[in-house]
């Protein structure tokens, strides 16, 4: 197609994954025009699924967090409703929280929804706990509440009004997970099982801040976590449905190459590969600020700002998946658990540290999707995910004509480790097989180093600094706001849907001050 | 309940109004080295999955009566992607007024292909097949897909031992295959059995003696022809048991419908389960309908809106191609996704056994136009070409 110039929109969005589709939605809803970018021919981004025979695989959720019932409805539930698409989508509650295996035989607990079974069998682990997990999720109410009333002011929290209400909130604040277990004596075996989750945010306990923790924590334990019935695509696809109902446009295989500016730092549109123009003075940038400062962004406008503060941070861990379609049922294969967590040691510093290496690294976050949705495959069979992370660049030594045997080897140390440790004979049973690699997260995403999970939210750049400085990150750049894994929220698929509503209600609120100074 | 790291609560809020002030100055603290604009991961993606690629074709060769080799070389001069052994690209080029695009299995090893070199064995069967055969000499440039689709070898699925089965022209993968298990790539060994109607249809009969001392075994199978060193008629269970366990291989089919049609009821008594037998994909055919009507389809791609003729008989994709629209495609046989498209209007059917949508794009209105023939007008979004 030649090179033209296209109409102009308010906005435009670069990828349409959860957080780029949540911000399109925004803005249309605001009364603005907005297209949404889309390198692939999918909306989604991770947010997928593909075929192989008879089995479609979830490409990435594991559990939707945050969702709730209709009846009590979770934070995420409650946005899909405003954003008009709840009923879109059919809605599968999961099981139980997690199954947690260590192979150094210290651990093999199934641990349940619901403060009060989770205190409950905590106490049966680890007699003596009741009291630190009681205050544990008491800490963590107050941390959720006071992050709702951060959110309903944007970030600008009053500090008096935090004092008073969330005094808790604020003197756990600048502390670790661990260091906040250990302040409220819980035995060590509970601390252990209570951490399990960490692998979520990809960072180990003794760095990553109480607040992210216990603020998902509580999500997963008091609201349940849900899955849509036809995998994450259907999420995706009701989005992008939604944008099209609301008169926006998506165009797919059509990534975005640069990012124009007048020279004086102000945004004039998005430029395609081939050429294309769309004017605009408003982006919201679904993919990372060092894809966004380090190649989109016209090289006159990137300014020293955007590179110290784009080179200061680190990213998270590489994705890898094996995907798995079994021809016998999880029952005949004796697969009992939704989610099962499998580390070496439940010691998540020493973890992490195995996780640098592909070598080292035999970490598996595994779901067996019909034992939340037993229809979710033809009957008599069954699939599976086991996803892992590499936590430093290790996996980019592998060369072209390894790379197909280097998927393998990884794949086959994942079922070795799952049918060790679970003692469920797999194998035999594969019908179909895929491996994603952080290659090709980096291949379908374009994300550095095939990140899946943003920047590291450990240390300085944890979470809650991350929010109270939103409107002072924005400022780098007026007119461009971040979405998705590598926005203020961090990753995940509630965070990134969370941090694409922010993005694209306050694209409203820059658009209306827009109108209203003409 | 009331939570204190410290003795005294109120060095713990110090440090809470401490959080921003840190990150500010860790932020600024950051390298003013330039941002990079790759990395070594991007980089491997990108020379596996170049997505199309602009290549010339360079020697053109007879295998076979109406069967001729086709080599190409990159444009840039680059290597084509490692790929895995069995899979096709799909070759597009311009006749008349039509841009066509055809999937064809690579015949070249892996690493002739990282090499810089990529050869096809194309059978004079149709019309992109047939303009290639009659027409196409060295010198002519084409768009080449990067190499896809899930016909190979899986270590964690498959036997060690397979059995593969071609018919005619459906040699082509198993060529590549054999090559490289030669070359060290694929842990299999491999049992080929090629039928064809007469000696001299066998394409790459030479290459494939060639291989026989680095392990690979083929049986000739000839059904018109009785010969010493060839078996006789088809692939049957009988013949299958005299060189291999039926039972303990896994295989790999590549020909016309009516050979898998064929060696399905030969396997049929031994139980198999799904996972022993892969099938390679074949284009999806016209309709044989006696008077097929003709409807207006109507193309949105991006801001342009395209309007042409689309025959009842043919799949939306070959109205467009007709129409000399770009769309995206790669398999042609509804499996691989890479056209798909948003509906937006019209009555439509889907090729017999070819409906490999996601179950939410059937809920929300989306197909694969290579495998869509149209019921009525019927309106369209499909994604720009790459």
């Amino acid at each position: 197609m030649s090179a033209h110039k296209a109409k102009a929109y308010d906005a435009v969005v670069i990828g349409a994954g959860n957080g780029g589709l949540a911000a399109a939605i925004r803005i249309l809803q605001g009364g603005f025009s907005c297209l949404v970018l889309e390198k692939h021919d999918l909306p989604g981004g991770f947010a997928t699924s593909f075929r192989r025979g008879r089995f479609e695989f979830e490409a990435s959720l594991h559990e939707l967090n945050d969702f709730g019932s209709p009846e009590a409805p979770g934070d995420i539930r409650v946005l899909f409703r405003e954003l008009g698409v709840e009923e879109k989508i059919d809605w599968v509650r999961i099981p139980e929280a997690y199954h947690m295996i260590t192979t150094d035989g210290a651990y093999d607990c199934v641990m349940p929804f619901g403060v009060q079974a989770f205190t409950d069998k905590m106490e049966q682990y680890v007699p003596g706990s009741r009291k630190s997990v009681t205050e544990f999720f008491e800490l963590c109410e107050e941390v959720r509440n006071a992050q709702a009333y951060s959110t309903s002011v944007n970030g600008k929290t009053d500090p008096s009004y935090m004092k008073e209400h969330f005094p808790n909130f604020i003197r756990a604040g600048s502390y670790s997970v661990n260091e906040v277990l250990a302040a409220l004596k819980m035995p060590k075996r509970a601390q252990d099982i209570l951490n399990a989750y960490w692998c979520y945010l990809g960072v180990d306990c003794d760095r990553m801040s109480f607040l992210h923790y216990g603020s998902m924590v509580i999500r997963y334990i008091t609201r349940d976590a849900w899955m849509p019935k036809m995998r994450s695509h259907e999420i995706s696809l009701a989005l992008e449905t939604r944008i099209r109902e609301l008169g926006g446009d998506i165009w797919y295989h059509s990534p975005a190459a640069k990012i124009a500016t007048d020279g004086g730092g102000k945004i004039t549109g998005v430029v395609l590969a081939d050429g294309t123009l769309i004017p605009t003075r408003h982006v919201v940038a679904n993919c990372s600020p060092h894809v966004v400062f380090g190649k989109m962004l016209d090289a006159n406008a990137v300014t020293e700002r955007m590179v110290r503060e784009t080179n200061a941070r680190t990213f998270s861990g590489r994705g890898f998946t094996l995907f798995l379609g079994l021809n016998k049922s999880a029952e005949e294969l004796g697969i009992r658990s939704h989610n099962y967590f499998i580390y070496d040691t439940a010691d998540s510093a020493k973890q992490y540290d195995m996780m640098r290496k592909v070598a080292t690294n035999h970490v598996q976050a595994t779901v067996c999707l019909n034992n939340a949705y037993p229809e979710c495959s033809p009957k008599g069979t069954c699939m599976m995910y086991f996803t892992t992370m590499f936590m430093s660049d290790d996996w980019g030594n592998v060369t072209e004509t390894d790379y197909f045997k280097a998927k393998d080897r990884i794949a086959d140390d994942m079922i070795r480790v799952f049918e060790r440790e679970t003692g469920c004979k797999i194998r035999d049973a594969i019908e179909e097989i895929a491996v994603a690699s952080p290659t090709t997260y980096a291949r379908y995403c374009g994300h550095p180093q095939g990140v899946i999970y943003g920047y590291e939210t450990g240390g300085w750049d944890s979470l809650m600094p991350r929010l109270m400085m939103m409107d002072e990150d924005a400022g780098v750049l007026p007119g461009l706001r971040f979405a998705g894994g590598y926005a203020m929220r961090s990753s995940g698929y509630s965070s990134a849907y969370v941090s694409g509503d922010i993005s694209g209600r306050q694209t409203v609120g820059d658009l209306r001050k827009e109108a209203q100074a003409k | 309940m009331k939570f204190k790291k410290q003795i005294f609560g109120f060095l713990d809020m110090l440090r809470f109004t401490k959080l921003v002030p840190n990150r500010r100055a860790a932020l600024a603290a950051g390298s003013t080295e330039p941002l990079p604009k790759s990395w070594r991961t991007n980089e491997l993606a990108r020379r596996l999955h170049p997505g199309m690629m602009d290549v010339e074709l360079t020697a053109v060769r007879q295998l076979a009566p109406g069967m001729q080799e086709f080599v190409f070389r990159r444009l840039d001069g680059g290597a084509f992607p490692f790929f895995r052994a069995g899979q096709y690209i799909s070759l597009q080029g311009i006749v008349g007024e039509s841009i066509v695009s055809r999937p064809y299995s690579i015949v070249s090893s892996p690493r002739e292909a990282l090499a810089g070199k990529l050869a096809l064995g194309v059978a004079d069967a149709g019309f992109f097949s047939g303009y290639l055969n009659r027409e196409a000499k060295p010198g002519d440039r084409f768009r080449m897909s990067e190499p896809s689709g899930e016909f190979h070898y899986e270590t964690l699925r498959d036997k060690p031992q397979i059995v593969c089965v071609a018919g005619g022209a459906g040699i082509t993968p198993f060529v590549s295959m054999a090559r490289s298990m030669a070359e060290g790539d694929e842990p299999f060994s491999m049992t080929l059995f090629y039928g064809a109607r007469t000696e001299a249809q066998l394409a790459y009969k030479k290459e494939l003696d060639a291989l026989a001392d680095k392990g690979l075994r083929t049986v000739y199978v000839l059904s018109d022809e009785e010969k010493p060193g060839f078996e006789h008629g088809f692939v049957t269970a009988e013949l299958l048991e005299q060189y291999v366990d039926p039972r303990e291989v896994t295989y790999f089919l590549c020909g016309p419908q009516a050979m898998y049609a064929f060696v399905a009821g030969q396997l049929a008594k031994y139980s198999l389960p799904v996972k022993a037998v892969h099938k390679d994909a074949t284009c999806c055919p016209n309709l044989a309908l006696d008077a097929p009507r003709t409807f207006q389809l109507t193309v949105h791609v991006r801001d342009e809106v395209f309007m042409m003729p689309a025959r009842e008989d043919e799949t939306l994709l070959t109205a467009m191609e007709r129409g000399s629209i770009p769309a995206p495609n790669k398999c042609r046989a509804g499996g691989c996704g890479y056209c798909h498209s948003k509906w937006l209007g019209g009555e439509f059917c889907i090729a017999d056994g070819r409906d490999g949508r996601r179950e939410a794009d059937r809920k929300f209105g989306f197909i694969h136009p290579c495998v869509t023939y149209p019921l009525s007008d019927i309106e369209i979004d499909v994604p720009a070409s790459e």
